[in-house]
């Protein structure tokens, strides 16, 4: 008895004190529409299917979608976002080729701007690995626990926690099948094994899970109980996460709401109930279809549903997505959780329910990666190398606002492991020298046009020995403008220009736009021996396509609580670091690098309007192949490598160049179109020569950006004024 | 009372914006120190007469295009919307908004003059600075708009009892738009 009293009272205190451990969820940046957005019919009709909306051709379901020409009639869900919540909402959509023409609301009004629901993309489940959306019983469609209780439990309503007819019922199934096809568990019995038990099958086990079944079902109602079960039950493995209740398992396996899933898919996930791995959808749809059919027949036999609901239920097709979802970018959401592991402790993030509205774009992330798969696949061919040994990450930036709003850390963009958008570091390469020409440019003594020497250079290093280093070509090019030096990438004259401004000022400028180890102060440093992963190039990048504007890159903009109170808000912050007018002097050059230097390959890949800035990297021994540059909208670093640091034979421009550019392609980004500070002026000079000229008497004319007032020297015979 | 200021620095862009419609889109031209996409020249907004400041401003040395940014409609919409926030001192929220009409224009400069605003109304006067640089960075060209952005850079610094820098920073607003400073 005093077995019996310690057991109920265990249950009880368990129950009633059972707050279910809540992972974060993870949400990407919602999309926001507008007239003039551009984006086309077919782009929208994807962003409506990423969120799993069903078009339909009649009906007003939250959830799903009309179209009749160039109209679409939207019926949003109920969202949460990170500022306010917002009801069900109709949404017409006036959309063609050209972008939103207008958008209006269910009485005809004009919406200015509307932002679709965000994709879940995540959650942060602890290391037991139970990731859950808990649903309240208004969240659930009344089929289900209808279904529930035909098939696994038909006396739920009436038994107190057992139910021996059951058991009997079940060891006379199994008798003749020959097999365990039936369990006589009732669902409280099922819920408290999940609770507080672990499944080994032994006769005390047993007992004791019946009569902790009977102590819950003498102390809580039936509703509250089936209520638990759906939120407790295990319904499938990803990987280290346990899928848990109905909610999370109607977003694992057909990514939209439970409240939206129809006929046949309840019946699935109640098949699923049996045997989340015997039965998994995906990996043994024969097997799942056969239960869910057989779940079907025994709803229809107990009344759930009627026997021609189904027999069209039987009908439908699975209609489980193909990967998990929420679509999983394992590489973010690690950027995300270092992010938030600043701030907050695990127990926090996977168990408080707190929702985390993060910057990422889902359409600029699939860009990424399959630029990234597509192109490391053709240089493997193009190169005859082994399938798949071949690496590289991207990060992409809104560079005004240092949101990330993409990373993929590697060629298999779903796996959740080494991240090399975050943790390989590795030679930065050219990718330094824009930094060493603003410095030098900050100077006041150079300018685009001044005239430096690409020409042999010797440095007595402090040990005694010499260093030597030479252009890639292994060639020199004797008097070069700055301009030509930095498009071209030359060495040479690189080192030069740094050597007269001084190492320390340009290690103090890579620092000013955010480098946080201060770079060790040898000569090689001008020729990009530092290492840094591809996020930490993406943040000095990000400053020189925000005009001299540092911010710190974010991935996350709020951390919201169970209740919907701002826990944390990242906002927007800006640091000026370097002079805007310095800064759009050496952008304008780094637009010459995509024309004239060593980007010009990526140019056939680009729309021919498209002005973008970038500058590619190569360290030595061709060991790392990066490119970084940016447009109006975006900034895209690409690095490209073996991950054992084995030379890959190729240059930033042949190995990162192409993938950056079919992502800057894809994302149908602005071009880069700074207004010209009022302290400079535009002029034109020979790209050969960096002599001023004109249309008529001079070759090869390039437009730099120059302080004004600076006289540069004419080409002879040209007659400027 | 910051505002009170706000308000009378974006109300002309709301002017502009209303008769304007959506921003343009398309591919802009080359770089060339010429338009922003949103920055289509356009007649001064009318704003109401106040008396010119006496000092006249110095000649610039080099003298930019006339033009105007002014906000398109979803930005509009959004900043209304922040104001109407504002006003329940959920400083939270009203970033978040003015952040989503950042996103749609980010190269406007009466956005970030916007928000630099809300970061002086929310105590943090750095921030406040720092965008109204950023600002002045992108306004090239547009006397007024530039002029805002020094006036937010001279409360700014004022907050953070920098009164000489401050003065200064108020001497370049009125000097670029005498229309526009205080009595």
């Amino acid at each position: 008895v005093a077995y019996v009293v310690y057991l109920d009272r265990q249950v009880t205190h368990q129950f009633e004190g059972r707050r279910w451990t809540l992972p974060a969820q993870v949400y990407a940046a919602p999309l926001e529409l507008y007239a003039g957005l551009p984006l086309t019919p077919g782009e929208l009709e994807r962003e409506l299917q990423r969120l799993h909306y069903q078009r339909v051709d009649r009906g007003d379901a939250p959830g799903t979608y009309r179209v009749s020409s160039e109209r679409f009639e939207v019926m949003l869900r109920p969202a949460r976002f990170e500022d306010e919540t917002r009801p069900a909402t109709r949404l017409l959509i006036s959309v063609n080729a050209a972008g939103v023409q207008s958008l209006r609301d269910a009485a005809g009004g004009d919406v200015a701007v509307l932002r679709l629901e965000p994709l879940l993309i995540g959650s942060i489940f602890p290391i037991h690995g139970e990731d859950r959306i808990v649903v309240t019983p208004a969240e659930v469609p009344p089929l289900l626990p209808k279904a529930l209780i035909a098939v696994e439990d038909r006396n739920f309503e009436t038994h107190h926690g057992v139910d021996p007819l059951a058991v009997l019922r079940a060891m006379w199934v199994n008798l003749r099948a020959g097999q365990i096809e039936q369990g006589g568990s009732t669902l409280t019995q099922q819920l408290v094994r999940s609770y507080f038990l672990n499944s080994r099958q032994t006769y005390s086990r047993k007992l004791r899970e019946a009569f902790m079944a009977m102590a819950l079902e003498a102390r809580f109602a039936k509703d509250d109980l089936m209520n638990a079960y759906i939120n407790e039950i295990f319904l499938g493995q990803d990987g280290t996460r346990a899928i848990h209740g109905f909610g999370l398992a109607s977003q694992f396996y057909f990514g939209k709401p439970l409240a939206e899933l129809d006929t046949s898919q309840v019946a699935l996930l109640v098949a699923v109930v049996r045997g989340p791995s015997y039965y998994d959808p995906r990996r043994h749809p024969d097997r799942a279809r056969t239960r869910r059919d057989l779940v079907l027949k025994e709803m229809a036999e107990q009344g759930a549903i009627s026997a021609a609901e189904a027999s069209t239920a039987a009908q439908r097709p699975l209609g489980v997505t193909a990967r998990p979802s929420g679509a999983y970018y394992p590489a973010y959401l690690d950027f995300v959780r270092r992010t938030l592991h600043r701030d907050y402790k695990d127990e926090d993030l996977t168990q408080a329910g707190l929702r985390i509205y993060t910057s990422l774009e889902p359409r600029a992330q699939e860009e990424a990666e399959h630029a990234l798969e597509h192109e490391l696949a053709r240089l493997d061919r193009v190169h005859k190398q082994p399938h798949g040994r071949l690496e590289g990450a991207v990060v992409v930036t809104a560079p005004q606002s240092g949101d990330v709003i993409a990373i993929v850390g590697g060629r298999d963009v779903g796996y959740d492991g080494f991240d090399r958008a975050l943790d390989a570091h590795r030679s930065l390469g050219s990718l330094v020298k824009p930094f060493i020409y603003l410095t030098a440019l900050e100077s006041g003594r150079y300018n685009a046009a001044t005239v430096v020497q690409d020409v042999p250079v010797d440095v007595k290093l402090a040990n005694g020995s010499h260093w030597r280093p030479e252009n890639f070509t292994h060639e020199v090019s004797g008097p070069v403008p700055v301009v030509r030096a930095l498009s071209e990438s030359l060495n040479l004259a690189t080192v030069g220009v740094g050597l007269d401004v001084g190492l320390a000022k340009i290690a103090a400028t890579l620092q000013r736009f955010g480098l946080t180890q201060p770079p060790v102060q040898v000569p090689a440093m001008l020729l990009g021996a530092v290492d840094l992963a591809p996020i930490e190039a993406a943040q000095l990048f990000n400053g020189l396509a925000n005009g001299g504007f540092r911010n710190p890159l974010r991935a996350v903009r709020a951390v919201i609580s169970q209740d919907g109170k701002t826990v944390k808000a990242f906002p927007l912050t800006v640091t000026p670091v370097a002079a805007p007018a310095a800064v759009y002097q050496v952008d304008r050059m780094l637009v010459h690098v995509m024309d004239h230097g060593t980007g010009r390959a990526g140019r056939t890949l680009l729309p021919p309007q498209l002005v973008v800035a970038g500058k590619s990297g190569t360290s030595s021994d061709y060991r790392d192949s990066w490119f970084a540059g940016f447009s109006g909208g975006h900034l895209v670093v690409v690095w490209v490598g073996y991950d054992d640091d084995q030379p890959t034979g190729f240059t930033g421009s042949a190995g990162a160049l192409p993938v950056w550019a079919h992502i800057m392609a894809g994302l149908g980004t602005t071009s880069w179109n700074t207004t010209m500070p009022d302290s400079l002026a535009e002029v034109q000079i020979e790209y050969p020569t960096g002599l001023r000229g004109a249309p008529g008497c001079a070759e090869d004319l390039v437009a730099v950006a120059v302080p004004a007032g600076v006289e540069l020297p004419a080409k002879p015979g040209c007659n400027l004024q | 009372m910051s505002w009170r200021i706000t308000l009378v620095a974006v109300g002309a862009a709301f002017l502009a914006a209303c008769a304007s419609g959506p921003p343009v889109h398309g591919p802009p031209p080359l770089p060339s120190g010429g338009e922003s996409p949103a920055g289509t020249a356009r007649p001064a907004p009318s704003v109401p007469a106040q008396p010119a400041q006496p000092a006249a401003p110095p000649a610039p040395a080099y003298t930019p295009p006339p033009k105007q940014f002014h906000l398109g409609a979803p930005a509009t919409a959004l900043v209304q919307q922040a104001h109407a926030q504002a006003k329940s001192g959920d400083f939270g929220q009203v970033s978040a908004t003015v952040e989503r009409a950042l996103r749609i224009e980010p190269d406007n400069p009466l956005l970030w003059i916007e928000l630099g605003r809300m970061r002086l109304g929310g105590g943090d006067a750095q921030q406040a600075d720092a965008m109204g640089r950023k600002a002045l960075s992108l306004a090239s060209g547009d006397g007024a708009a530039q002029a805002s952005a020094w006036r937010l850079i001279a409360d700014a610094l004022q907050a953070q009892g920098r009164n000489g820098e401050a003065a200064d920073a108020a001497r370049h607003a009125a000097s670029l738009a005498p229309q526009f400073s205080r009595g």
